[in-house]
């Protein structure tokens, strides 16, 4: 059952207080890398419920965020439409993609759900790759960001951006946080655990499981719209299998089932691959080896693994406060 | 209540129920009795839901449910414990009873609401844990329960979801004499209008707490009567009894 503990409060607020500062002191190459932390971010912590909380372990967020991307530029620069009914549409879109592949790979689980939600993907890739009125392979360009002029803010400039996606990273999170600590969150889970004896108490497993997805793919979504603004063109490259690959490696990395350890996730893995990177091609193989060593390790992750170090000190019985402060 | 009306399954050649007929009045307890393989877990089955019978039909309330769901049968009523205990194993015994209890209570979906703080589900799992004898382990996770508890916990779930047709399916199976005693009070501390269906082994308790008790044997109902009619009856005695009067 996802619990939002103290030390996970502080070390939401602690990183993205760090990456705030990082953007602010460093040049624009800070900014940017704080970007692509917050999209990596985004699309792993919406990973993380369905598949942490859900044991829905989906090879589609990549499309997801991508289909929310073409859906903007659809929008904002086919039609001419303003941007943030734009952004509420590619989100939308997004988020009735991800019910669509739940409600249809219904009773499938592990290994075959891996594999449907893989096949979904990839027919969205296929579809925006050659569909040439919106570029085809050659992708498209001329996306705006929002106006935000009005209340004095300026989105084209890259620390103001920056900032922006560590805002959006925060209301994923708290988003995500809030709904795995409703009645939909713990039916959520209990699924996860048994789903046989949850269909017995009389829930309808496979259309929860279904929004589940609608729900992670909602915040996909919004990483796809943050994609789109930040570099202002976008192309079916955003939606290839192993973007979703990526994301999943995050989340494993952090700490499945954590929430929280997909954000630390994404933070280690970006800046990793930007130092490594300086000094040799191979940065693949960095992550690799500390994947491996995370799954060894018994597979909590980075920050799972650092909690139970902590947990198994003084424990106190799971539960208990909860369940007297009524 | 419940009516089952020439319920047949197959698998493959083996005939597991064999033209099944009963009907359950309002708040009434059944015994089921039977040897091993009878065909009374599979009965079981197929009246939730989780196996398709080949012919026949089942009626709850006067209404076929034969085109419903597991969990649309769930909603509908009818709740059943397991024979192999079928828990959340990675959650707190408090945390069992809380989603049995919103799922009963129709609080297992909204994205606003926590059921777990709702005050009508923790007054269900209070209850139930008093029911069950589990109040004093309500935050262990079930992991390191023991077999005894999570046996109880078994119950306690189908209990949770306030059912009004209760199916159990050897609750005492085992479990100790101190249980078993248990079991006899929580099986009369139940509300009266509650319809009772229990596979059990065990014939004191059966004896005990049935109003009528049924015998399956090779698939087939066998014998229906009373406790005292079964006592008596040469059939039973001879498939079922004999074995029983050995054990004691
Ligand atoms: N899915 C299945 N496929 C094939 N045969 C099955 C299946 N399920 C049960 N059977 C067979 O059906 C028969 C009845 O099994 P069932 O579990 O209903 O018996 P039971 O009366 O509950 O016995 P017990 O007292 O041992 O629990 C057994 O011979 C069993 O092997
Ligand atoms: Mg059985």
């Amino acid at each position: 059952m996802f619990r939002q503990t103290p030390a996970r409060s502080l070390v939401l607020i602690v990183t993205l207080a760090g990456l705030a500062a990082y953007a602010s002191a460093g040049g624009f190459f800070a900014r940017e890398i704080v970007i692509e932390i917050a999209i990596l971010a985004i699309l792993a912590i919406s990973l993380d419920v369905v598949a942490g909380f859900g044991g829905m372990v989906s090879l589609a967020h990549g499309a997801m965020m991508g289909l929310s991307a073409y859906t903007y530029a659809i929008f904002s620069v086919k039609l001419g439409w303003p941007p943030l009914p734009s952004a509420l549409l590619g989100v939308a879109a997004s988020g009735i993609f991800g019910t669509l592949i739940g409600w249809i790979t219904g009773r499938t689980t592990g290994i075959f759900f891996i594999m449907a939600t893989l096949a979904f993907g990839q027919m969205a890739y296929t579809v925006f790759f050659k569909w040439r009125w919106l570029g085809g392979d050659d992708g498209l360009g001329g996306l705006s960001r929002f106006d935000l002029g009005g209340l004095g803010i300026k989105m084209g400039n890259s620390l103001t951006f920056a900032l922006f996606a560590l805002v959006l990273v925060l209301a994923v999170y708290v988003a995500a946080a809030w709904v795995l600590r409703t009645a939909f969150g713990r039916t959520l889970t209990g699924i996860h655990v048994n789903e046989d004896r949850m269909r017995a108490l009389g829930v309808n497993t496979v259309m929860h499981r279904a929004q589940a997805l609608g729900f992670s793919a909602l915040l996909a979504g919004v990483a796809g719209v943050l994609a789109a603004q930040h570099v202002q063109y976008i192309s079916p490259e955003l939606l290839v299998w192993t973007v979703s690959g990526e994301v999943l490696i995050v989340v494993i990395l952090g700490g499945l089932g954590t929430l929280i350890g997909p954000l630390l996730g994404a933070v280690i893995f970006v800046l990793l691959k930007h130092e490594i990177s300086g000094y040799t091609n191979h940065w693949h193989i960095v992550i690799g080896l500390l994947l491996i060593a995370t799954v060894l390790a018994g597979g909590r992750g980075i920050y799972g693994q650092v909690e139970h170090w902590f947990s198994r000190r003084p424990p106190p019985p799971a539960g208990t406060a909860e369940a007297h402060d009524a | 209540m419940l009516e089952v009306r020439k319920l047949c399954k197959a698998f493959g050649g083996l005939k597991v129920t064999r033209g099944v007929t009963f009907a359950l009045e309002p708040g009434e307890r059944r015994v089921i009795l039977g040897p091993n393989g009878a065909g009374k877990t599979t009965l079981f089955n197929q009246l939730v839901g989780t196996l398709t019978p080949s012919s026949g039909d089942i009626l709850v309330e006067g209404r076929s449910v034969m085109g419903l769901s597991v969990a649309a049968r769930a909603r509908a009523g009818l709740s059943r414990s397991y024979q192999k205990n079928n828990l959340f194993e990675d959650l707190s015994v408090r945390e069992n009873l809380m989603l049995a209890a919103a799922a009963g209570q129709g609080k297992a979906h909204s994205v606003w609401r926590d059921s777990f703080r709702d005050a009508a589900v923790r007054e269900t799992v209070a209850e139930v844990a008093q029911q069950v004898a589990l109040t004093e382990m309500l935050d262990m996770p079930v992991r390191s329960a023991s077999y005894g508890s999570r046996r109880q916990l078994e119950v306690g779930l189908a209990l949770a979801t306030r059912p009004r047709i209760l199916l159990m399916d050897e609750p005492t199976s085992g479990v100790g004499p101190t249980m078993i005693e248990g079991f006899h009070r929580l099986l009369h501390s139940l509300p009266r209008e509650l319809t009772v269906l229990i596979i059990e082994h065990d014939m004191d308790l059966a004896f005990d707490v049935a109003d009528r008790i049924t015998v399956l044997n090779f698939g087939e109902v066998v014998f229906e009567g009373t406790p005292d009619e079964t006592r008596g009856n040469k059939v039973v005695r001879d498939i079922y009894l004999g074995d029983w009067q050995a054990d004691a």
